[in-house]
């Protein structure tokens, strides 16, 4: 099956990093300490702008800590590696590849195994995420759900021990969006790969995470790390559960804090959050 | 369901329209105002084709092919890696970019006096300003292609163990070749009108030659008639490009 063959966990500890230019000098993390359990699948969740890529771009090694460690399995990270695989924002396809072509690159480049069975795992992958009838589709020829699932497997086939979701299904329409996160669920389920999940969305959040890690404000640390203690496998069934709407208001509590902390700022995200709050609590009486 | 038949065409209609409305406006301006007399009607210029002579003509086109094409060929051979490397190397970009930057204001056209210091045959004289013409765009072209590739596409490739060798082969040349094609189409129409310039100024054939001859003997209705066919040349050496780009770039294309 297409199981990882590792899980790995990642921690961070007290890192900070900056953003530099010749102007300005802004601190994204600070003092950041986190941790990503093996086999489990975290979910980051901040306002807007609050440095939740640049932990993803730390841990696949695209930026270096300023100070601190990022660890995995006890190891610093040190460069890009495919044990360490992200899902980007913006579909990150290369366009002049068709599908199975994209979903073969890793293994390929790498020489990792033979062609035959870069093929064999390629087309049991392509028939997994649904694409068997599109491998010879170039990207701009798939819809945004099915970019999605193509990006999905190209990561998935390297078996990497931890998959980085940089909040892979922003832009998608809300239909596509939630059938996104029930497969993406399911896969999780399947694989029990250790995962990163950022976004930006609590509901989201919660129905898929096993720990929830709210973010503060730049600079950033995680202000606190919710336990999402809903059965597996789950299903969007459970939003109206008592569990699920006990965590959504503490950690819109938590949210809701710093977006009142934020809101010199204006930032429109933060102001959403806060108004969901205020119906929220009208809601529950 | 069926989709509803139309029996007329109207976008076609408009399109015919267009040019109908042109050669009316022609027309008009050259028999009725007085000041544009002299200037040949679209009835001249249709007369003009059955008396044009076909082999002198054919040769001057050939010769003129030669001379743009050669020039766009060593354009692309010197233009692209060196947009590639100011565009791919920070350290290339600094050393290099400069000097073009100051060179790129002055219009080519402007070098054909210079150009005869440098080359003592006229043929050489013309592709290298054909070749100087066609340079820039291909470079500055090449060169924001590569510097413009999303961060994340390397950043990704990088992750399933693409070193920094085959980076560029495997992810960014790709990646840049719709902006590549697209220079190479404004390079083309620079070095036809290159090549007319300094054709006009010789009297070693060419199109630019055949026209500045009709002139020469006043017989306007061919100067119009060759303006045209130099058009049409630069037409198809634009098709071409495209062809040859849409190859390269066909999952750009396809919906």
């Amino acid at each position: 099956m297409v199981a990882a063959n590792q899980n790995s966990e990642v921690v961070f500890k007290n890192v900070a990093k900056g953003a530099y230019s010749k102007k300005t000098h802004t601190v994204i993390l600070k003092d950041c300490s986190l941790n990503v359990e093996a086999g489990k699948l975290t979910v980051l969740i901040g306002p807007s702008g609050c440095g939740k890529t640049t932990v993803i771009n730390l841990i696949a090694g695209y930026e270096r800590p300023d100070h601190g460690e990022v660890l995995m399995d006890g190891q610093p990270v040190s460069g890009p590696n495919w044990e360490r695989l992200v899902v980007f924002q913006e579909a990150a396809l290369f366009p002049w590849l068709t599908c199975y072509e994209n979903v073969m690159f890793g293994p390929v480049a790498r020489k990792a195994i033979s062609r035959e069975e870069a093929h064999r795992q390629t087309m049991m992958l392509l028939n997994r995420v649904g694409l068997s009838d599109f491998r010879d589709k170039y990207p701009m020829q798939l819809s945004g759900g099915m970019q999605r699932r193509a990006e999905l497997a190209r990561a998935l086939i390297n078996k990497p021990r931890v998959m980085l979701m940089d909040e892979p299904f922003r832009g998608l329409d809300a239909m596509t969006r939630k059938l996104m996160q029930e497969y993406y669920l399911g896969l999780f389920e399947e694989t029990g790969c250790t995962n990163l999940f950022v976004t930006s969305e609590l509901e989201e959040a919660i129905i898929l995470a096993d720990k929830l890690l709210v973010m503060t404000n730049k600079p950033s640390k995680v202000k606190k790390a919710i336990d999402v203690d809903l059965p597996r496998p789950r299903d969007w069934g459970m939003a109206a559960s008592e569990r699920y709407l006990e965590i959504k208001a503490e950690a819109l509590e938590l949210l809701h804090a710093e977006a009142i902390k934020a809101s010199a700022a204006s930032d429109k995200a933060e102001i959403d959050l806060a108004v969901g709050f205020e119906k929220l609590k009208t809601a529950r009486g | 369901m069926q989709f509803q038949r139309k029996f007329v065409n109207w976008s076609l209609v408009r399109k015919i329209l267009s040019m109908v409305i042109f050669i009316l406006f022609w027309t008009i301006l050259v028999q009725f105002i007085d000041y544009f007399h002299q200037i040949p009607t679209p009835k001249a210029v249709f007369l003009a084709i059955f008396e044009l002579p076909v082999p002198v003509v054919l040769k001057n086109i050939g010769i003129s092919f030669f001379r743009v094409l050669g020039g766009f060929f060593v354009g692309v051979l010197i233009g692209f890696p060196v947009g590639v490397a100011i565009g791919y190397s920070r350290i290339l970009n600094h050393l290099i970019f400069p000097s073009f930057e100051m060179a790129r204001p002055i219009p080519p056209i402007a070098w054909i006096p210079l150009t005869v210091l440098f080359f003592i045959n006229f043929e050489s004289q013309a592709i290298f300003l054909t070749f100087y013409g066609a340079f820039f765009p291909i470079v500055y072209n090449t060169m924001g292609g590569i510097s413009e590739v999303d961060i994340c596409l390397p950043r990704a490739a990088m992750s399933f163990g693409v070193g920094k060798k085959l980076m560029l082969w495997k992810v960014i040349l790709p990646a840049a070749m719709p902006q590549v094609f697209t220079g190479m189409k404004l390079a083309m129409g620079v070095a036809w009108i290159l090549v007319v310039a300094a054709e006009m100024m010789s009297n070693k054939g060419g199109m630019g030659y055949y026209v500045w001859y009709n002139h020469a003997v006043m017989d306007y209705p061919h100067v119009v008639l060759a303006m045209g066919i130099i058009g049409l040349c630069g037409a198809i050496c634009s098709v071409g490009i495209g062809v040859v780009g849409n190859y390269f770039t066909r999952w750009q294309r396809l919906v």
